[in-house]
């Protein structure tokens, strides 16, 4: 069977190439074991539909602030973990983006439910800025509850991006005033934040 | 013995001079020699293509074309992503159709000699992205055009110290000890 031999013989020319394709920015930034482990977190996060592009950011990011390679291997395997619960609360029509502001989201301290409640507030509308801010505000020190209150009670009201910047923006100028980040509600609060 | 010797080659070189001559005459043929083995030719060589061992000549030219495309449409696809990836930032004026938007970044940064920027944007690459004095005497900017997206970044002071930016928020999640600041943009 010639043709049967061609195909083996195509296939084994074409595996080497395919296990050999590395990121040359992990190679060249991380020695070669390292520069391997987070290859692999890649791939794999690749395979299962997820961005592997802030994996590679998060590698590159530990190695230019002198992490250790352990240190390095571990935060990439985090944040894949992240992206993962991320795609599993916004679903596989989430973009790159979506779910990387997401798994920082969830990373943060918000709930998953929070992620859906918001996408099915703004159903045809991007989510990113919405999600970046809700991370910025639990981050600033506000509770969980009370940012993701706000902000669904903007994407309610079917507020455009800007919007959601302002709100932030009005939070950091409440924080550099003194007042205190913790407060119940930047807006009056209509409806639960989150599905329980 | 010698002259006897001479004159057999003179004889054998002219034997051979007539020989090569009467090689090299053009025989005239009939016109029709040539149309007839070329319909021999034709007549033999539609059997060829029919016989079942070509089959598999065509089938291997298939399969080594499948092959190609196979590799063609993977293989660049998978490099794409993981060896060569677009980066997200172009700096510089605005290319057409492009969907990057332009940021400023600043930092006070008074009585540094060089200040640079590292993120998600540029690989962390404290070389890529250097800020230049804004001239006021102690402000440092760069103008970056950004893809929609969320960015942590943090500013390199002298080559040794780190700096996060104090007008946007602080990253919720600090991997690497270093304060990183993270941008939205829309």
């Amino acid at each position: 069977m010639p043709f049967v031999r061609w195909l083996a013989l195509a296939a084994l020319l074409a595996l080497p190439a395919a296990s050999q394709a590395q990121d040359t920015r992990l190679t060249e930034r991380l020695d070669a074991a390292t520069a391997t482990r987070v290859q692999q977190v890649v791939d794999s996060a690749q395979a299962g539909g997820l961005p592997g592009e802030p994996l590679v950011q998060k590698a590159l990011e530990g190695a230019t602030l002198g992490a250790s390679d352990d240190r390095i291997v571990a935060a990439v395997q985090s944040l894949h973990g992240q992206l993962r619960r991320a795609r599993e609360a916004l679903g596989g029509g989430a973009s790159d983006p979506e779910l990387t502001a997401a798994a920082g989201a969830l990373r943060a301290g918000l709930e998953p439910s929070a992620l859906r409640r918001l996408q099915s507030l703004r159903p045809d509308q991007p989510l990113v800025v919405p999600i970046a801010v809700l991370t910025d505000l639990v981050a600033e020190g506000v509770p969980p509850a009370d940012a993701t209150r706000s902000v669904l009670d903007l994407a309610r009201d079917g507020r455009p991006d800007d919007e959601f910047v302002a709100l932030r923006r009005q939070l950091q100028q409440r924080g550099a005033g003194g007042e205190p980040m913790g407060r119940p509600a930047l807006r009056p609060a209509a409806d639960p934040p989150v599905d329980q | 013995m010698s002259m006897s010797a001479e004159h057999d080659d003179a004889l054998e070189d002219e034997v051979l001079r007539q020989v090569v001559n009467e090689l090299r005459r053009p025989v005239p043929l009939d016109p029709s020699v040539d149309r007839r083995a070329l319909d021999q030719i034709r007549a033999e060589a539609l059997p060829m293509a029919s016989r079942p061992d070509r089959r598999w000549v065509t089938w291997l030219a298939g399969a080594a074309v499948a092959a190609g495309v196979l590799l063609a449409v993977a293989l660049p696809d998978r490099q794409q992503s993981t060896v060569a990836p677009t980066p997200p930032v172009a700096l510089g004026p605005p290319a057409a159709g492009s969907d990057a938007r332009p940021v400023r970044l600043r930092l006070a940064a008074p009585a540094s000699s060089r200040v640079a920027v590292v993120g998600d944007f540029n690989d962390w690459d404290p070389a890529a992205t250097p800020l230049r004095p804004a001239g006021d005497g102690g402000t440092w900017i760069v103008e970056l055009r950004l893809k929609p997206g969320r960015y942590h970044y943090t500013f390199l002071i002298d080559g040794r110290r780190w700096a996060r930016d104090p007008s946007e928020p602080r990253a919720a999640e600090s991997d690497f000890g270093a304060p990183v600041s993270v941008l939205t943009v829309s």
